[in-house]
């Protein structure tokens, strides 16, 4: 049962009320017309006896046997076919004449053929016989005589009950029929709403996408309220994605930018001290020791410039190098990138194979910079509905990243960007380039390939790399 | 059915009395009492014989039904009715007193007879196979409905209560025929004119009984009247009414629904067999 759908369960249920109902009804017509043959029944008898009493009487006392079949037959030819047979006994219970002599012949016992006879006011269902016996006294001046047996014949009855049956059976089938089928398509066409809904849940990979208003029904409040929920849903789910997707680009420039504010902050304070030397050269160009003076100032500003570059460099590293890299990490990142998949529609692949051990050998947050950077632009590149995957495994030399998207391949300026040391080409971002350059600075290779129709980015770092790390 | 050969003398004597009748006027209603030899459930056959006579007589006819033939007779003999339709028995019971106007002529002779029948299953072939069961008489006084078969249980020395094992009077010839073929009874004594006009009206009926045997030929139940108003012109034209009754369209109407040719004067003679048999059952009665 719980299988089936709610639509079928729905006109089940309305199928199985209404057979109760209609057998219920059925069996109180049935009772009924039971109740109402019995009284017939009865009330034919009694006008049956009393009417042979009065005429039979003086006949019976007088045990004037063609008298009485005389009677008796002339009331079964003048009577419908009910009366099946008649019998008049004596008070010694000895037959006098029967309407049917050769059923109950003169002088036979009535007993043997009251088998079964009950009084008029105990007369027995004509459901059960095709013939119903009574038995009744045959009174005379206040006394009895005799008696009277009277066999029905209910066979038409039977059938009226029959017919009856039927009757209701089959109403109760059709009208079982027309309402199962009717609660059927009303509650299919209730449910038709929750089949959209369940639709725009699932649809596209898991991504829920809103239902547009004219498709809210006007007449369903519950289901209006319903659509728009889900919508509010949706939009809730969307908002947090794209809180997601900001923060992942965040921090892909976040050490970027920390970097750069920490380099202008140095490179402005010696800054001030090289314009002056620079003014001062060109005051006084004809005094050597003003001049070698301020040149001796120039060069110790630009030695502490190229210093604090690569004390910031060096510290830079340093602190973000602390971390080692471990699976947590890299579940962050198929978190941060979850979202714009989804955004986007697109399949991630995720396939991750590498010790714990040999993944804490390197930097977090250099490896996590180069995973997230080529994540967001494999994503970017496969567009909506496309493939993005991503592949970390330990191998003999060493450790492997692979990104790979199923998107255009990479333009001449984004390969440059990635795999020469040219000054890239103008325009474009920096990713690819910073990719480029936190490799090299973990000692690593860059290799692009593509290959029936998708393009892959591969990093190997080698291991010796991880004993001057450590 | 008119006779096949009528004589002469029959001839003249009819036109004569048809003559004599339509000339003749009666002075009052003349009353004919009638039993259940008649297919009395018949109105219509009452109403073709009462118009009819009505016609010959020139004069109304009141016909007076009596459920025996003891009633009947008590009627005419007290002046009750001026002539009846009797069965020959009780006619010779009271033929002191009773004379003939006229006996009915069926299938061309002025005499019928008394039939003993059974249901059509039945095995018996004669009166002794039906010793022990029930019998349907038609009238104590009936000569084809009681006396045929009490006399010829009188030759074999029985009375009929002793030889069947119950009697009852149906008291008519039709409802011998429905007791027997109800099997209310074993076997029935029946007045064989009128079985055999059942088996023309109601063949249903008669085919549910055999006859098992069949009497001598027997007077036919005539007309009579007190012998002491011989002399009443009434009388007279009421007997010249039922001999002239196959004279006129009316008369041969109602003739025919009684299965009769004529009406013939009748003789004394045809009932000499019925007197042999009351001599027969004097003993037992």
């Amino acid at each position: 049962m719980r299988r089936l759908p709610i639509g079928a369960r729905a006109a089940l249920a309305a199928a199985a009320m209404t057979a109760t109902v209609g057998l219920l009804a059925s069996w109180l017509v049935l009772a009924a017309l039971a109740e109402t043959q019995r009284d017939r029944l009865a009330e034919l008898v009694r006008l049956h006896v009393d009417g042979l009493s009065i005429a039979l009487g003086p006949a019976v006392q007088r045990r004037d046997v063609w008298e009485v079949y005389d009677t008796l037959d002339r009331a079964a030819a003048a009577g419908a076919g009910r009366l099946a047979l008649t019998v008049v006994a004596d008070d010694g219970g000895r037959v006098l004449a029967a309407s049917d002599p050769r059923r109950a012949p003169t002088d036979s016992l009535l007993s043997a053929l009251a088998e079964g006879a009950r009084p008029i006011d105990a007369m027995g269902d004509p459901g059960a016989t095709a013939r119903l016996r009574v038995l009744a006294r045959l009174s005379h001046q206040g006394r009895r005589v005799g008696d009277i047996l009277t066999e029905l014949d209910v066979a038409d009855l039977l059938a009226e009950r029959r017919r009856v049956t039927l009757a209701l059976l089959v109403g109760n089938a059709a009208a079982t029929a027309a309402l199962t089928l009717a609660g059927y398509l009303v509650v299919r066409r209730a449910l038709r709403p929750l089949d959209a809904l369940a639709q725009r849940m699932g649809g596209t990979e898991g991504a829920p996408t809103p239902i547009t208003p004219d498709e809210i029904p006007r007449g369903g409040a519950e289901i209006a309220r319903l659509f728009r929920t889900y919508n509010g849903m949706v939009a809730a789910i969307a908002a947090k994605a794209d809180a997601e997707r900001r923060l992942a680009e965040r921090e892909r420039f976040v050490s970027l930018g920390r970097l750069a504010s920490s380099l202008a902050h140095e490179i402005n304070n010696p800054l001030g001290g090289l314009l002056a030397a620079a003014d001062t050269l060109q005051a006084y160009p004809d005094r050597p020791e003003v001049v070698r003076r301020s040149a001796g100032l120039i060069e110790r500003g630009l030695s502490r410039l190229r210093d604090v570059a690569q004390a910031a460099l060096d510290q830079h590293r340093f602190a973000d190098d602390a971390a080692p890299m471990t699976p947590d990490d890299v579940e962050d990142l198929r978190l941060l990138i979850g979202p714009e998949t989804i955004r986007l529609g697109q399949r991630l692949d995720w396939e991750i194979d590498v010790d714990p051990a040999a993944l804490a050998r390197w930097p977090a947050t250099r490896l996590r910079q180069i995973a997230l950077n080529l994540l967001l632009n494999a994503s970017a590149a496969a567009g909506r509905g496309g493939l993005v995957g991503m592949a970390l495994e330990t191998e003999p030399d060493g450790l492997r990243l692979a990104v790979r998207d199923d998107g255009p391949g990479l333009d001449a300026a984004a390969l440059v960007r990635l795999t020469s040391a040219e000054p890239p080409p103008p325009g474009g971002g920096l990713g690819l380039r910073l990719v480029r350059e936190l490799a090299l600075g973990l000692g690593g290779r860059v290799d692009v390939a593509r290959e029936d129709g998708r393009t892959t980015i591969a990093l190997t770092f080698p291991h010796q790399r991880v004993e001057a790390a450590a | 059915m008119m006779p096949k050969h009528p004589n002469r003398r029959e001839i003249i004597f009819g036109a004569a009395v048809a003559a004599v009748a339509t000339r003749s006027r009666a002075a009052s209603t003349i009353r004919l009492g009638l039993t259940p030899v008649f297919l009395d459930h018949d109105a219509e056959v009452i109403t073709a014989l009462r118009d009819a006579l009505s016609t010959g007589v020139g004069g109304p006819i009141e016909l007076v039904q009596r459920r025996t033939y003891q009633e009947v007779t008590g009627l005419l003999l007290e002046g009750g009715v001026d002539a009846a339709w009797l069965c020959g028995y009780p006619f010779l019971q009271h033929e002191a007193s009773l004379s003939l106007l006229g006996a009915p002529v069926w299938r061309g002779r002025p005499l019928y007879r008394s039939y003993l029948i059974a249901a059509a299953d039945d095995p018996a072939q004669e009166l002794a196979d039906l010793a022990g069961g029930a019998h349907a008489f038609s009238d104590p006084d009936s000569n084809s409905g009681w006396l045929v078969t009490a006399s010829d249980l009188a030759r074999m020395g029985l009375r009929p209560d002793a030889f069947f094992g119950r009697t009852l009077f149906a008291w008519g010839h039709r409802n011998v025929v429905r007791a027997v073929a109800s099997g209310l009874t074993r076997s029935g004594s029946v007045d064989g004119y009128v079985w055999e006009a059942l088996a023309a009206s109601e063949p249903t009926l008669t085919a549910k009984t055999r006859v098992v045997a069949r009497s001598e030929w027997l007077g036919f139940p005539p007309f009579v009247a007190r012998r002491d108003r011989g002399a009443d012109p009434d009388l007279s034209a009421f007997r010249a009414a039922l001999l002239g009754l196959h004279a006129s369209a009316a008369g041969r109407a109602a003739l025919a629904l009684l299965h009769l040719d004529r009406v013939s004067p009748g003789r004394r003679a045809d009932f000499d067999g019925i007197a042999g048999r009351m001599a027969d059952v004097a003993g037992l009665r």
